[in-house]
Formats: structure tokens, C-alpha cells, sequence
């Protein structure tokens, strides 16, 4: 009798044309009053958005409206992350491993409704 | 150091303020004193608002030499109570554990008992009382306070 061979053993994962392998970026975010930053390894194709609501959630920090509107971003290279959408790959080019970020808030006064 | 620096920025016409920083810890000392004066901070006589992007520039600064944000420091003008005012509260950082210290006459009152002190506690600032105080800060000089000023552009060493 002919040894059984599960076909799953011998599959192979070969990416598809055009597709290319991006590694792991290890992210970093800080906040001045925050004794300890927020790090974190992310695919590249993870989203701004989806870091900073990671980061946010380390803090303990949040978005809210009292009488003004409590506002957090990441910030990048002095530059404030808007396009919550925009990958870490978009965002790095191809050649990054690491992506330093800090959170600061943004108040709006008088714009609860 | 602090109430020096804000004098000579508020010159008792306009608020002005710092940002005490040192590594939190179960006892904090306060290492760094950051002025906050120029583009990015506001600056009036009832008002003194400091932008993200300050607190930005100050992040970048301090965060490599293991600093933390411990208090927003900011002066009344004569006249005007040395205590957090709705506005102060609204735009204060809201942190557990967070200092916001009001200092009168436009920064001339030296006597730190007279200021305003805040901690940020269950979700609003409380003024600490005086037994607080006594028990829970040191007034001590720092041989190596390191001293800056900071706006959106950057942290700067003090020309004066």
C-alpha cells in the first residue's frame, strides 16, 4: 500500500505576480505626559487611523466633545497626519523598518453642537 | 527660574506660561523648564494658548532626554484670581495626574503658596489644598535645571 501523502504538506506559497514582500515597521509614538511610548510592529499596509486609535488606546486618551472639540493626532516629522487612510508604506517609501510618531491634541473651541 | 522667565515674557501685560518637565515617577522632580512664547503660542491678556505643534517640537525635544510633561505653568494678570478659569480647564491637558499651576500679578507673585494648583484628577482639576501641598511638593533648587524656549519652529536655548 502506497504511502498516503497529504497534498497540504507540499503547498507552497508563491506570491503572485507583481506582488512583493513588505516587512514589518516598528512604530513608535510618544506623548509628552506619558511616562512610556507606545511601540508596536505593524504590517506596512496598516493604516495611520488604525495606529493612532492603537496609540490612543495606550494612553487612555480620546477623542471627545465638551463644549470644544478634543482632537488627537499623529504627528510626523513635524507634520500633522490628517489622511487617516494613508499606509505606513505610503507614508515611509520602501526602505523603512521604523517610523517614529508623536501624539499632541488639537482643541477647537466652541464646536459642540 | 519659572517666575522669572515669566515676567520678562508676559512683561505683566499679556499671560505667559512654561512647561515643567521631568521623568514621572512616584516622586518627580521637575528637570526642565520650557518657555512657550512665539509662533504657535498665543499670548494675550486674558489668554495664553500653546498649539499642537509646540507641544510637538517640545515632544521631539524632550522625549530622547526621558522627559515628561509634569505641569502647564501660566500667569493671571493683576486683578485676575490666581485660579483656573473654565477656559483653563477646557484647554489644559487632560491627564491623570497632570500639574496646572495659576500664578498671579502676572507672574510677580513669589510666593508659591499664593499660587494656583491644580491636579487633574477623576476626569476634572481640583485645587490642591494647602496641607496637599505641604506634603506632597519640595521647592527645591536644581542645580542643573536645564531652561528653553520653545514655539512650533523648535526648542531653543535662552539668549538671556
Amino acid at each position: 500500500m502506497e504511502p498516503q501523502v497529504n497534498p497540504q504538506e507540499n503547498k507552497q506559497v508563491v506570491p503572485t505576480v507583481g506582488e512583493q514582500t513588505r516587512p514589518d515597521v516598528e512604530v513608535t509614538v510618544e506623548y509628552l505626559p506619558a511616562a512610556k511610548p507606545f511601540h508596536r510592529e505593524y504590517p506596512a499596509d496598516e493604516t495611520v487611523g488604525a495606529i493612532r486609535t492603537d496609540a490612543m488606546a495606550f494612553f487612555g486618551v480620546s477623542d471627545h466633545r465638551d463644549r470644544d472639540t478634543h482632537q488627537f493626532f499623529l504627528e510626523f516629522r513635524g507634520q500633522r497626519l490628517t489622511n487617516m487612510t494613508e499606509t505606513l508604506h505610503q507614508l515611509l517609501g520602501p526602505h523603512h523598518r521604523g517610523a517614529n510618531f508623536n501624539l499632541v491634541e488639537q482643541i477647537t473651541p466652541g464646536s459642540a453642537v | 527660574m519659572t517666575v522669572r522667565g515669566l515676567q520678562e515674557t508676559g512683561q505683566r501685560v499679556r499671560e505667559s506660561g512654561a512647561l515643567w518637565l521631568g521623568e514621572r515617577a512616584t516622586t518627580a522632580w521637575i528637570t526642565a523648564v520650557v518657555f512657550s512664547h512665539g509662533n504657535g503660542v498665543e499670548e494675550g491678556p486674558s489668554r495664553w494658548k500653546v498649539s499642537p505643534e509646540v507641544f510637538g517640537t517640545v515632544t521631539r525635544w524632550g522625549k530622547p532626554r526621558g522627559l515628561c510633561l509634569l505641569a502647564v505653568v501660566h500667569t493671571h494678570l493683576h486683578g485676575i484670581p490666581a485660579r483656573l478659569s473654565r477656559a483653563d480647564r477646557q484647554y489644559s491637558v487632560q491627564i491623570p495626574d497632570m500639574l496646572a499651576v495659576v500664578i498671579g500679578e502676572g507672574g510677580a507673585e513669589l510666593d508659591a503658596r499664593r499660587w494656583g494648583w491644580y491636579l487633574y484628577d477623576k476626569h476634572d482639576y481640583r485645587q490642591l489644598l494647602a496641607r496637599e501641598l505641604h506634603e506632597r511638593f519640595v521647592p527645591e533648587n536644581k542645580e542643573r535645571l536645564t531652561v528653553r524656549r520653545a514655539d512650533a519652529d523648535g526648542v531653543w536655548e535662552l539668549t538671556k
